[in-house]
């Protein structure tokens, strides 16, 4: 439906509210916003409307919820603010390293990872696990559709492969693996981001199906950090406590 | 958990969020420089509106708990992307936390529960009112809001607090989608108007 100058300007309101009808709508009317100053000016002052709106609604949030946060932020890695010039540097890089991987080996990785998102929707219990499972899956299917992905794999210094599909531009990565050893009761394969100085946890690798752990997400990866993968006493460590079984560098 | 400075949270007058709005500015550029004390004052500032806010459009007080945190950690994990001069933080903040709200709500549009909130918004001003308490700025957004006329405030509350498209809006007053249209925006010049934002 083509829609009339003026049309488009009066949604201005329900754009400010996100109360457009789908995702296009809203993103032709995000494309509208930055040729049209007086619309975006116009949003901006909506959008403050509404944030007075909500400081009305104020409620005081769960007990509990503030220590969560805060530990869930420590354990976090912020993303770096955008450097103009950087993005093309880092998909030329990305572009060098793809024939690295054998193209087959890619498809197999998106495949098992698009089986192992299904396998999870039938393991899930209670709502709320189907929603955070609903959640991560379209991380990672946003993830999967990215222009720009690299796929690498590396085998464990103690037998099996772990595959990660990196999104550098969105500094996310999905990391499957197959045929790991199984571990005594009590311990727990973990990822981590080693950077030059820090080293964060990037979360545990799930109990695996037929040798293959489901998906895992890992957010705010940044330039020189090498992917690892330790094991470590149930319920994880918060600094890696024996020698990574991989060390794979992640080209960003 | 509620702000030792009680006007810490307060949406005053323009200009006093201008004041403090530039000072919840620089505390989120420092959360973008890895200051774990900043992003605890701008979570004691805002966890307040952005809980409020995901509340009043999920309802369900533990999915709202989840989406919470999910936004206050995304504040934590992006602050590098906040641009005082597109904005201020606090906007910043709630533009998130309500469009990750909604983002839920249309994701689950044809789960359950969806329609005992439609049997619900049929009162959403009583809502507000309800809501209102002492606090000034529910004082003041009240009354701008009692200041609309009744299809604007109804649009603009059944799709910011409720959480429905403008289509939805439309067939929950039996007005055209042009109509609502034009209800929304006028009544947002008309709040903006009332409430100062300059």
């Amino acid at each position: 439906m083509r829609l009339f100058r003026h049309d488009l300007h009066s949604l201005s309101g329900a754009y400010a509210l996100d109360a457009l009808e789908t995702e296009a709508e809203h993103d032709r009317f995000t494309r509208h916003l930055s040729r049209c100053p007086s619309c975006a000016g116009e949003v901006r002052g909506f959008r403050e409307v509404a944030t007075a709106m909500a400081f009305a609604a104020a409620t005081e949030a769960p007990p509990g919820m503030r220590d969560q946060v805060l530990a869930a932020a420590a354990r976090t890695r912020q993303l770096p603010p955008e450097v103009a010039g950087e993005s093309r540097a880092r998909q030329k890089r990305s572009r060098a390293w793809m024939p690295w991987v054998p193209w087959l080996s890619g498809a197999v990785a998106v495949a098992s990872i698009a089986v192992a998102v299904f396998f999870g929707f039938a393991q899930a219990h209670t709502q709320d696990e189907l929603d955070q499972i609903r959640a991560q899956n379209q991380a990672i299917s946003l993830l999967l559709s990215s222009p720009q992905v690299t796929l690498l794999s590396k085998s464990t210094t103690e037998g099996g492969v772990a595959t990660v599909v990196l999104a550098a531009a969105r500094h996310q990565l999905v990391v499957v693996t197959n045929g790991l050893p199984a571990l005594p009761a009590g311990h727990v394969y973990q990822l981590w981001l080693i950077g030059k100085t820090t080293t964060t946890s990037a979360g545990l690798l799930p109990a695996a199906t037929d040798g293959r752990t489901p998906p895992v997400l890992a957010t705010g990866v940044v330039k020189g950090d090498t992917l690892g993968l330790t094991v470590e006493p149930a319920p994880g460590s918060a600094q890696p406590t024996t020698t990574p079984i991989l060390a794979l560098p992640l080209p960003v | 958990m509620s702000p030792n400075d009680p006007d810490a949270s307060r949406f005053t007058s323009a200009t006093a969020d201008r004041r403090g709005g530039r000072d919840l500015d620089d505390l989120l550029v420092q959360v973008a420089r890895g200051d774990t004390e900043a992003f605890e004052a701008v979570y004691d500032r805002l966890v307040g509106p952005v809980y409020g806010v995901i509340r009043r459009v999920l309802r369900d007080p533990s999915q709202s708990e989840e989406v919470a945190q999910e936004v206050l950690l995304e504040v934590w994990r992006t602050a590098a992307r906040f641009d005082p001069a597109v904005g201020g933080a606090a906007t910043w903040v709630l533009t998130i936390a309500h469009r990750r709200a909604i983002d839920r709500v249309r994701s689950a549009t044809a789960a359950a529960g969806r329609e005992h909130k439609t049997a619900e918004v049929h009162t959403p001003h009583d809502e507000v009112a309800e809501a209102v308490e002492a606090s000034l700025d529910r004082e003041r957004v009240r009354r701008c809001l009692d200041a609309l006329t009744d299809v604007q405030r109804e649009s603009i509350t059944l799709a910011y607090y409720g959480g429905h498209s403008y289509r939805q809006v439309a067939d929950l007053l039996k007005v055209t989608l042009g109509a609502i249209k034009t209800r929304i925006r006028d009544g947002l010049i008309r709040m903006r108007d009332c409430l100062g934002v300059s």
